[in-house]
C-alpha cells in the first residue's frame, strides 16, 4: 500500500513537470456574443489531441500544450459550434464570442468525435441545467421555478406540494447548500415552497452536485446548488418582463459603458393581497387588512477593470409578509421572513495559468412573528448573519492538471428563537436576546489530474474548523428538563472547538469514447444545522452552530456510476449507485415543544442519531434535436435511527421513496410553438399515524403509532404547457404588405413606409399556458381522523380523511421583452 | 367542505393561541403553520377532502390511566383501554372499559383501595381517603398480572384575583378574563377548567389549559381562556358560531388548579397530541406520561383547586 501511494505520488509530482519546458498555454474567457454575459461551463476542445477544458464560473478556461498547429474548438449548448485554428508558439490569449443559434438544430456539427462533459469529466452526481429549458418547462402558476425543476431530476426529492426544502439522496433540507453567486441562502422558498426565491429572469446558470462533491464545496452533507445570477448585457439595454397570474416581473439591463460594464436589476411580487384589498374593504369584511406578498429583488454590477481584473457586486434581496386581522375579536399578526445576500467579487487572472476570485460575502435570513390581542402582545424573532471572505484558485499548471485551490472564513451570528411578550404593563420573562457566535475557516486543495489518456483522478482533501465562542447563557437542565443551572461565557471566549480534514476522490475511467466508468468518495463534516420542531420544514425553523451539545454531522458518501452516450452525444445516459452514511443528525425530541426553545438553548430539546441512504439513479437525457428531455428514475431506501426516538428502533425517513419517476419533454414544432410535459411519479411520504385510540376526559383521542410507519398513497402527476411566440419578422412582414396596399391605393410611395413605434424591431413577447395537475390527481397532502359522536351515547365513530391541495390548475403568463 | 377545513383550522389556532395568554409564546410555530394554512387552503387555493381507508401498523393495546385526588376529595380514577382505530363501525364505552382492576392509593401512612362502584369497570373511587395539600399520593394498579404505579404531589392553591367576562364578538359572545399574581420562584404549574352551569355536565378543560411559570414567575398580569369542548361533541353550540366562546348571562364556575411539573408536562403533551391530529404542521405528539409500566399511557395527577363564580355580563 505504502510503495502504491509513492509510485503515485512520484507520478503526480513528475506529470506537473515532465514535459514543462516545450509547453504554451492558450487561455482567454468565453462570453455570449450579444449580451456579453459570460459562459459558465462551455467546452473548448482541442481537435488533434483531443483533449478538453471547460470554463469555469467566471468564463475563463486554460490549457497548455506542446509547440505546434491546433484547431480549438469551442462549444456552449444553444450556441453555434466555433472553430478556430491556432498557431501554438507562445502564450496565447484566445477570447471567444458565442453566437446564439436559432434553433438548436442548425447547430454546426463539428467532424470527428466530440467531447462531453457527461463521460469526460471525473466529476458525477452533478447536473447543469439550461435555463431555456427550464422557462419552456410547465410551471406552477406560470411561475419559472429552479427548485421545482432540479427536483425532476434522479435522486433530488420533493417533499410534496406545499412543502418547502429539497431532498437529495437521503439527506435533510439544511445538508444542502444553496448559493446565489456565491452566498448562502438559508432560505430558498416563498409561500411554504409553493415558489422559490430565484426568479428565473436574472439566473444564468444552475449546477446541482449531489454526490462525489470536490474540494471546493464544503460545509453540507448532501449537495450543492450554485447558482449564478446573469451579468447583465453590457452591450444593449434590454427590458424583459412578465405578467403572470399571481406575480409580476421586470428586468432591465444594459452597459454602464459598453464592453466594459453593465447592470442588471430583476423584480418580482405577488399581487394577490392588491387584488382582494378591494374585496375585503368591499364587502366590509371583518379580515380586512389581511393580506399577503413575497417579492424579491435581484440586482448585480460589473465591471471590467482590464483584461486581468472585473469586479462584480451582486445582491439578493426578497421577503415574505403575511398579516392577519380579525377587526371585530381585535385580533392581529404578523409574520415576515427573508433572505438578503450581497457579494462583492474581484476576479484576477496571474497569468495565463492562474485565475483567483476574490469575495466578500454578506448573508442573512430573518423571521419575525407578532401576535396582538387586546392588551396582549407578543413576539419572536430567530435568523442568521454571516460575513464570509473567501479566496479561490484555479490554476492550470499543464494539460494533465487542473488544480483548485482557496480559503474560506466565515463569522456567523446564530439568533435562535428569541421572544418578547406583555400583557398591558406586564412584561413576561421570555429571557434575554441569545445570540450565538461562531468562526468556521475552510482551506482545501483538490487536483483533476488526467493520468492516463483513459485514467482521470479527481483528488483533495478540506480542513475545516469550528469554533463556538462567547458570549452565550447555557441553561444546564436536569433530565425530566427543569432548569438546575445558568452557565455565562464572556465574549470571545472559546466555548467548544472542531476541527476535520475531509478527503474526496473521484475516478473515471474511459472504456471507449463514449463509455466511461466513474467512482467517487466523499467525506463531509456539516458545522451548522436545522432542526424542525414541527413535521415539515417551515420558515420558524432555527439555524443552529454545532455546540458543546451539538457535535458536526459527519457525512460519508460511496457513488459507481456507469455513463455513456449515444448518436454523437444527443443522449446521454447514466446509471449511478450510492450509499450514504450519516452521523450526529439532529431532530428534537419526541414531544418538545415550541416554547422550548424561549428562554433556553434550543440544543437542549435536540437529540442526536444516525442516518443511512442507498440507492440507484437512473437518467436518460435527449440533449438536441426537436425533442429533448429526460426520464430519470431513482431506487432509493433511507432510513434514521436515534437513542431518543420510536423507542431507539430504526425508522424509514420521512421522505425515504422506493420509486421515484420524473418524465420531462419539450417539442418544439416550430419557431411559434413549443409544447412541454412533465409527468412525476414516486412512493407516498411516510408519517406518522394514529393506530390506536384512547380515552381521556371524556374525548376520544388518538395514540400514535411507530415513526413514519404508515406510508401515504403514491403521488402523481401530469403538467403541460405551450408557449407561443409569434414571428416578429412575419408580423412585420404583414403590417408593411397591408401599409403597402393601403399606401398604393392613396397613390403614395410604398417606400416611405414608416411602421408605427409598437413595431420596433426589438420588440418580441410570447404567451406561456400551462396545466398543472392535468387529470386532477388528488395527491394527498395529510391525513386526519375525524370523530363523531360520544362513546357514552355509543353512536362514536371515526373516520379517516385525507386533504388534497390542488386541483388541475390553469395558468397563463405573458411574457415581453424589448 | 372548505368551510368545515377552515374553521377546523382557525378554530384550534384561535381557541389555542388567541386566548390562552400564558401559553401565547407556546405556540408560535403551530399558530403560524395554522394561520397561513387557512389562508392557503382557503383564501388562494381550493382544497379537496375525501374519506379513506387507512391499515393501522403496529397496533398494541395499552392501558389508559385518568387518575386524580383533588384537596378535600377523595381519589378517582377512570381505567380503559386504548383500542384499535376501527374505521367506520360505532364505539361505545364497553368497548373501552377495564374490569377487575385492584387500584389502591397510598399517602404514605394509609392505603385506601378505590373501588368500581358500578360494576361495570372504567370507574374507580375512594371510599375513605380524602386529598390533603402538601401530601404526597402514591398509586398502584394490579391487572393482568401487571402492576403500574405512579405517584403525585397536592401543591398549595394558588388564587385568581377577579373574574370578568369580555364581548368580543356578535355582540354577546366572549371570553373569561382574569387576573392573577404569580407566587415567585420557579416550580408552579396551573390548569384551568370551566363549567357553565345548567350547560356543561363536567368541568372542561380548553387546549392550553396547563402552564408553568417558566415565562411568568412572580409576574402579576391579566389572562383570558376561551370555552373548551369534548373532542368530537355535537352540541349545537359546538358547532356554530358560538363555539368555543362563552356568552352573556352564562353562569361559569372557574376552577383554578395548582399541579405538578411532570403533571403539567403531561398536559402540554396531551394537548399537543390533540392539535397534531388533522394539522399537517405539527410533529405528532405522544403523552409524556407519569404513569409507569408496560404498555401505560396516562396521569395521576394531585390537584388544589380554587373556584369561582362568574355570572357572564
Amino acid at each position: 500500500m505504502l510503495r502504491l501511494s509513492s509510485i503515485l505520488f512520484l507520478l503526480f509530482y513528475l506529470s506537473f513537470f515532465v514535459t514543462r519546458s516545450q509547453n504554451f498555454t492558450i487561455s482567454g474567457t468565453i462570453k455570449e456574443k450579444k449580451t456579453g454575459e459570460l459562459a459558465i461551463g462551455a467546452t473548448i476542445y482541442i481537435k488533434e489531441v483531443k483533449k478538453g477544458t471547460t470554463t469555469n464560473n467566471y468564463g475563463f478556461y486554460s490549457i497548455t500544450l506542446p509547440k505546434g498547429n491546433y484547431t480549438i474548438i469551442c462549444m456552449y449548448l444553444g450556441y453555434n459550434t466555433q472553430s478556430d485554428s491556432i498557431q501554438l508558439n507562445k502564450d496565447l490569449v484566445n477570447d471567444i464570442s458565442l453566437v446564439q443559434t436559432g434553433v438548436e438544430m442548425q447547430e454546426v456539427v463539428v467532424s470527428g468525435e466530440r467531447p462531453d462533459v457527461n463521460v469526460k469529466s471525473s466529476q458525477m452526481g452533478q447536473v447543469t441545467l439550461d435555463m431555456k429549458q427550464i422557462k419552456r418547462l410547465p410551471a406552477f402558476m406560470g411561475e419559472v421555478d429552479v427548485l421545482k425543476t432540479i427536483q425532476l431530476l434522479p435522486g433530488v426529492k420533493s417533499a410534496g406540494d406545499g412543502q418547502s426544502g429539497f431532498y437529495v439522496r437521503g439527506g435533510g433540507p439544511d445538508q444542502n447548500l444553496i448559493l446565489l453567486d456565491e452566498a448562502v441562502v438559508y432560505n430558498a422558498s416563498h409561500l411554504m415552497g409553493f415558489f422559490s426565491v430565484f426568479n428565473g429572469d436574472a439566473i444564468k446558470n444552475v449546477t446541482l452536485t449531489k454526490g462525489g462533491m470536490p474540494a471546493q464545496y464544503g460545509g453540507r452533507l448532501s449537495s450543492v446548488l450554485d447558482i449564478t445570477m446573469k451579468d447583465g448585457n453590457n452591450q444593449n439595454f434590454q427590458v424583459d418582463g412578465g405578467i403572470g397570474l399571481i406575480a409580476s416581473r421586470l428586468t432591465v439591463q444594459g452597459p454602464i459603458k459598453k464592453d466594459t460594464s453593465s447592470f442588471i436589476v430583476s423584480a418580482r411580487r405577488t399581487y394577490v393581497d392588491v387584488i382582494t384589498k378591494p374585496i375585503f374593504t368591499h364587502l366590509k369584511s371583518e379580515f380586512a387588512g389581511t393580506r399577503y406578498f413575497f417579492y424579491d429583488l435581484n440586482t448585480k454590477f460589473n465591471y471590467r477593470l482590464n483584461a486581468k481584473n472585473s469586479l462584480y457586486l451582486s445582491g439578493y434581496f426578497g421577503k415574505d409578509v403575511f398579516l392577519f386581522k380579525d377587526n371585530e375579536s381585535g385580533f392581529g399578526v404578523e409574520t415576515a421572513w427573508g433572505n438578503a445576500t450581497a457579494s462583492l467579487r474581484w476576479s484576477h487572472i496571474f497569468n495565463s495559468k492562474l485565475f483567483a476570485n476574490t469575495s466578500l460575502i454578506y448573508s442573512y435570513y430573518n423571521f419575525s412573528f407578532s401576535a396582538l390581542q387586546d392588551n396582549f402582545e407578543f413576539k419572536i424573532f430567530s435568523g442568521i448573519r454571516d460575513h464570509n471572505a473567501k479566496v479561490d484558485f484555479s490554476w492550470f499548471p499543464n494539460s494533465r492538471h487542473s488544480v483548485k485551490f482557496g480559503l474560506n472564513y466565515v463569522y456567523h451570528i446564530f439568533i435562535p428563537t428569541n421572544a418578547s411578550a406583555r400583557s398591558g404593563e406586564t412584561k413576561f420573562d421570555l429571557g434575554d436576546i441569545i445570540k450565538l457566535y461562531s468562526h468556521e475557516a475552510h482551506a482545501y486543495l483538490g487536483d483533476d489530474w488526467d493520468l492516463t489518456d483513459r485514467l482521470r483522478i479527481n483528488a483533495g482533501a478540506r480542513f475545516s474548523y469550528f469554533v463556538h465562542v462567547g458570549p452565550f447563557t447555557r441553561f444546564v437542565k436536569d433530565p425530566f428538563t427543569k432548569l438546575t443551572d445558568t452557565v455565562v461565557y464572556s465574549t470571545g471566549k472559546k466555548i467548544k472547538d472542531y476541527h476535520a480534514l475531509e478527503p474526496r476522490v473521484s475516478l473515471r475511467y474511459e472504456l471507449s469514447k463514449s463509455l466511461s466508468l466513474k467512482a467517487s468518495y466523499t467525506n463531509n463534516y456539516q458545522y451548522i444545522h436545522l432542526a424542525s420542531i414541527s413535521a415539515v420544514s417551515l420558515p420558524t425553523d432555527v439555524w443552529m452552530p454545532s455546540t458543546e451539545v451539538i457535535k458536526p454531522q459527519i457525512g460519508n458518501q460511496y457513488a459507481l456510476g456507469v455513463f455513456k452516450n449515444f448518436k454523437e452525444n444527443m443522449f446521454e445516459t447514466s446509471i449511478e449507485g450510492y450509499y450514504k452514511d450519516m452521523k450526529n443528525l439532529i431532530e428534537y425530541k419526541e414531544g418538545a415543544q415550541p416554547q422550548d426553545n424561549v428562554k433556553d438553548n434550543p440544543d437542549n430539546s435536540f437529540t442526536f442519531g444516525r442516518g443511512e441512504a442507498f440507492g440507484a439513479e437512473f437518467f436518460v437525457k435527449k440533449r438536441e434535436g426537436k425533442f429533448t428531455g429526460w426520464v430519470g428514475y431513482t431506487l432509493s431506501w433511507t432510513n434514521r435511527r436515534f437513542a431518543e426516538i420510536n423507542s431507539g428502533k430504526t425508522y424509514f425517513a420521512k421522505y425515504d421513496r422506493r420509486h421515484d419517476i420524473s418524465l420531462v419533454g419539450t417539442y418544439e414544432f416550430n419557431e411559434k410553438w413549443v409544447a412541454s410535459a412533465v409527468f412525476v411519479f414516486n412512493t407516498g411520504n411516510r408519517g406518522t399515524l394514529p393506530n390506536s385510540l384512547y380515552l381521556f376526559e371524556q374525548s376520544v383521542n388518538v395514540d400514535y403509532g411507530g415513526r413514519n410507519a404508515y406510508q401515504f398513497a403514491s403521488y402523481h402527476r401530469l403538467d403541460l404547457s405551450a408557449t407561443f411566440t409569434p414571428d416578429r419578422n412575419k408580423q412585420l412582414e404583414k403590417k408593411r404588405k397591408r401599409l403597402e396596399k393601403r399606401y398604393v391605393k392613396k397613390g403614395k410611395d410604398p417606400a416611405q413606409i414608416v411602421l408605427p413605434k409598437k413595431y420596433a424591431k426589438n420588440f418580441g413577447h410570447s404567451w406561456t399556458f400551462s396545466v398543472f395537475n392535468a387529470y386532477n390527481r388528488h395527491n394527498p397532502y395529510f391525513i386526519y381522523f375525524d370523530t363523531k359522536g360520544s362513546i357514552l351515547t355509543g353512536d362514536f365513530r371515526v373516520q379517516a380523511r385525507q386533504v388534497s391541495l390542488f386541483p388541475v390548475l390553469p395558468s397563463v403568463t405573458w411574457n415581453f421583452k424589448f | 367542505m372548505r368551510n368545515n377545513l377552515n374553521n377546523k383550522f382557525c378554530h384550534v389556532e384561535r381557541s389555542r393561541d388567541a386566548c390562552n395568554i400564558p401559553k401565547r409564546g407556546a405556540r408560535t410555530s403551530t399558530s403560524l403553520g395554522l394561520t397561513l394554512v387557512c389562508v392557503l387552503v382557503v383564501g388562494l387555493f381550493y382544497s379537496c377532502q375525501k374519506n379513506i381507508d387507512v391499515n393501522i401498523p403496529d397496533y398494541v393495546q395499552k392501558l389508559v390511566v385518568e387518575g386524580k385526588i383533588e384537596a378535600g376529595s377523595t381519589p378517582e380514577v377512570y381505567l380503559s383501554y386504548s383500542v384499535p382505530y376501527f374505521g367506520n363501525h360505532t364505539q361505545n364505552l364497553s368497548d373501552f372499559a377495564v374490569k377487575g382492576a385492584v387500584v389502591t392509593v397510598n399517602d404514605g401512612i394509609t392505603t385506601d383501595t378505590l373501588k368500581d362502584i358500578s360494576g361495570l369497570g372504567y370507574y374507580y373511587k375512594a371510599l375513605n381517603m380524602v386529598g390533603v395539600s402538601g401530601k404526597t399520593y402514591n398509586l398502584t394498579i394490579l391487572l393482568n398480572g401487571k402492576t403500574y404505579t405512579s405517584s403525585t404531589s397536592i401543591y398549595p392553591q394558588v388564587k385568581l384575583d377577579t373574574l370578568w367576562f369580555k364581548v368580543l364578538r356578535d355582540d354577546s359572545l366572549g371570553f373569561v378574563y382574569t387576573y392573577m399574581t404569580e407566587p415567585a420562584g420557579l416550580g408552579n404549574s396551573y390548569r384551568w377548567f370551566a363549567k357553565r352551569i345548567g350547560k356543561d355536565q363536567n368541568f372542561i378543560a380548553p387546549l392550553g389549559s396547563a402552564f408553568d411559570d417558566k415565562f411568568i414567575d412572580g409576574k402579576s398580569f391579566e389572562f383570558a381562556y376561551n370555552r373548551g369542548m369534548l373532542q368530537g361533541s355535537t352540541a349545537n353550540d359546538d358547532n356554530n358560531n358560538e363555539r368555543s366562546y362563552f356568552k352573556l348571562n352564562d353562569k361559569v364556575v372557574v376552577k383554578f388548579c395548582s399541579i405538578g411539573y411532570n403533571e403539567f408536562r403531561f398536559f402540554r403533551s396531551y394537548d399537543a397530541n390533540i392539535i397534531s391530529n388533522g394539522n399537517p404542521f405539527a410533529a405528532p405528539t405522544n403523552l409524556e406520561n407519569n404513569v409507569h409500566g408496560e404498555n401505560v399511557l396516562g396521569v395521576w395527577c394531585g390537584y388544589n383547586a380554587y373556584y369561582d363564580t362568574l355570572i357572564c355580563k
